[in-house]
């Protein structure tokens, strides 16, 4: 079969991953398109990890199938690590070298040499806006400009895909902002990007997001679908003054008919509703038969993060 | 250049550079060997006089007294008794009264008379190793100027100075300190880098990175050991100029032989040092292990200061295992004798054997799997 005949760049059948008795990752299935932006979610030690550790053929599964790029993961890891570039949780570049150092030095892991390793780095030092600053000691970047540049390093052998776990943890969030236009700019021109993160503002810019509870993938979807799918109904924001307010709001209106799930949400309290109270007025009316005010309410979109806690509560 | 070349320099690069970033580590490497010489060196070489001298004369004849006298007229010995019975000696030796003693027995100038080996006895205190170094070199001097002097011509001197030491029969000269400490400084400074860098790597994560490119292992290894090497190589080549020049080591035989020794036994103890880190994949356990498991057999077990030949069976076996003693052998072999290629084989193999199971363990332990 001709990779163009495939649409899938990832084929992810029953993976699993046990360490002694404990299943870090658990009959885990998917599939990534060319050049979408997957994310992945989920609490720590849920399994993100342990997954993409598998999928980069550093980790040899314990069962099920992967390939990536066309490579089985567990039989060519060798083929696997020639297609791809991965930015680990824990480290991406040596702090004691400097920039040019480090990227001369990837550029040639990866088989580079002579004149196109030259334009690569060239090209990398550009993408981490770092154009004449190549001899600046890696330690001495910011957190944000680093990651960038561990990013272009990954990238220096144009790989068709790229993973990144937890590329923009304790990153700034105008650099993490810098970061993600630069992954969008890759997908657009073709590169499938497999990302890890905790962020649920992140997960909003990826096509599709899969969250992981357990070692288990128990939802995938665009985000719209997720919030389609296990938010549904309407969700009111009601104000509360004071946190004794909102917990009598939260009690009062809990188990009451056309009330689908109750929230507090910081001082307020997210009510979500099906159709009989979806209406501005019939909501109003219903918190005055709970004595109730009804003069703080607005209509909100829900967010992952409900969509994350309507889950991990399930 | 091929793709493993290609990345196995560029692994040598990365480690090169690392080390430059860190010139303490060079410079201790550069110093060590430094100071270690110049502490065993001087430490045997002083100049020794009034040596005190017990004379036990059995033979009682007018040439044994003359040959007694001459060893206290050259300064280096004082006669400070004459016991009769030479068994009277080690207690003067206890008693640190005396360090020398000089058994003429009886029928010495017969023997000489006769034409025949006439055989005098040189006791040196061995406890004070410096000290008896000397001693016995003049000694030994003083013995071969008297046949010289008073044989008949065409005779070959058949007098013999047989000299013995008590208590530390392993007697060495700074001559012989010299291969020692070559195996020695590769092993304190060399492996325990490598233990370290392997080490390092995994705990702060970036052995995992390099596994997710298609860096080989045998790259990884290799490139590890380059600058190691090296490294090692600069350092025998200090011990060499500073012995040459300072104390006069002989270099008798093929310095390219020296090197390609030093070679064999650094790649085996450097990848033993990238085993130990493998294994260990900490800093802290690598350092300590390598220390000790290094160490120790190469300043016991290589005949450096403790004879091979007066080990019990088991320690000489387990020392026959470890590679320090083949290279001490080896470099004492083509430096103070001479020797060549075709001698020093049975030193070489053991070593690249060493060297051979160690990378096969290595490659074999290596990226089992990713932590
Ligand atoms: N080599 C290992 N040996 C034993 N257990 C492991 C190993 N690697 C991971 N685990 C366990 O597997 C589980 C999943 O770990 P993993 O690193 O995949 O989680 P994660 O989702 O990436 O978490 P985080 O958000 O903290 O990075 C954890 O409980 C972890 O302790
Ligand atoms: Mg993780």
């Amino acid at each position: 079969m001709r990779a163009e005949a495939n649409p899938n760049v990832i084929e992810v059948e029953g993976l699993t991953r046990l360490f002694g008795d404990f299943r870090a990752v658990d009959d885990v299935n998917f599939q990534v398109r060319r050049g979408e932006i997957f994310g992945y979610l989920g609490a720590n030690g849920a399994g993100k990890s342990t997954t993409i550790r598998m999928l980069c053929g550093l980790l040899a599964p314990t069962g099920g199938r992967a390939t990536v790029a066309g490579a089985d993961i567990a039989r060519e890891p060798q083929r696997v690590k020639e297609r791809i570039g991965y930015m680990s949780q824990k480290f991406s570049l040596y702090m004691d070298l400097s920039v040019v150092e480090n990227l001369n030095f990837f550029a040639s892991a990866y088989g580079l040499a002579g004149a196109e390793r030259r334009a690569r780095i060239g090209d990398a030092l550009a993408q981490a806006d770092l154009e004449g600053k190549g001899d600046l000691v890696t330690r001495d970047l910011a957190g944000g400009v680093r990651q960038r540049l561990a990013l272009a390093s990954a990238l220096l052998h144009r790989p068709p895909i790229i993973f990144l776990d937890e590329p923009t943890a304790g990153v700034d969030p105008v650099a993490r902002r810098g970061f993600w236009r630069v992954i969008r700019e890759l997908s657009r021109a073709g590169t499938t990007i497999f990302v890890t993160t905790h962020h649920l503002d992140e997960a909003e810019l990826c096509h599709r997001v899969g969250l992981m509870v357990d070692g288990k993938l128990v939802a995938l979807d665009t985000p719209e679908g997720l919030k389609r799918t296990h938010v549904p109904g309407t969700m009111m924001s009601v104000g509360g003054q004071g946190e004794g307010r909102a917990r009598n709001i939260a009690a009062a209106v809990t188990g009451a008919p056309g009330v689908l799930a109750v929230q507090p949400f910081g001082l307020r309290v997210h009510v979500r509703v099906d159709d009989r109270l979806a209406a501005p007025a019939a909501f109003g009316a219903f918190l005055a038969s709970r004595g109730l005010p009804a003069d703080d309410v607005e209509v909100v979109e829900p967010g992952l993060e409900d969509v994350f806690l309507a889950l991990v509560q399930r | 250049m091929s793709p493993f070349l290609r990345r196995t320099r560029a692994m040598a690069l990365k480690e090169f550079r690392h080390m430059a970033r860190d010139p303490q580590v060079v410079l201790l490497a550069l110093a060590m060997p430094l100071v270690l010489i110049l502490v065993f060196g001087y430490g045997v070489s002083f100049d020794v006089e009034h040596v005190p001298l017990a004379v036990v004369d059995q033979d009682r004849t007018a040439e044994s007294r003359a040959f007694a006298r001459a060893f206290s007229a050259a300064g280096t010995f004082d006669v400070v008794a004459t016991p009769d019975d030479p068994r009277a000696v080690e207690p003067l030796f206890r008693q640190s009264l005396a360090r020398a003693a000089l058994i003429i027995p009886e029928g010495f100038t017969r023997a000489r008379a006769r034409g025949e080996a006439a055989t005098a006895q040189m006791l040196v205190d061995g406890s004070d190793n410096a000290t008896a170094t000397i001693a016995l070199g003049y000694g030994d001097a003083i013995g071969l100027t008297l046949a010289q002097a008073e044989l008949p011509r065409g005779l070959s001197a058949p007098l013999e100075a047989r000299v013995r030491t008590m208590f530390n029969p392993s007697l060495r000269s700074a001559v012989f300190i010299v291969p020692g400490l070559i195996v020695l400084v590769l092993v304190i400074v060399s492996v325990m880098l490598t233990a370290l860098t392997v080490a390092r790597e995994y705990e702060q994560g970036s052995m995992e990175q390099l596994f997710s490119t298609p860096v080989g292992r045998l790259e990884i290894i290799l490139g590890k050991l380059a600058p190691y090497f090296l490294l090692g190589l600069v350092q025998v080549l200090l011990v060499l100029v500073v012995g040459v020049t300072l104390f006069d080591v002989p270099l008798r035989g093929s310095v390219g032989l020296i090197f390609l020794a030093a070679s064999i036994f650094l790649l085996g103890e450097l990848t033993y040092g990238l085993v130990i880190s493998i294994i260990t994949r900490s800093q802290m356990v690598a350092a300590q292990i390598a220390a000790i498991s290094t160490f120790l057999p190469a300043l016991i077990l290589s005949d450096f200061i403790f004879p091979i030949d007066n080990m019990p069976p088991p320690l000489r076996f387990v020392s026959s295992l470890l590679p320090p003693r083949y290279l001490v052998h080896a470099l004492r072999s083509i430096m103070l004798r001479g020797n060549g290629l075709e001698t020093i084989v049975s030193d070489l193999l053991p070593m690249a054997g060493f060297f051979a199971v160690m990378l096969l363990i290595a490659t074999r332990r290596f990226r089992r799997t990713v932590a």
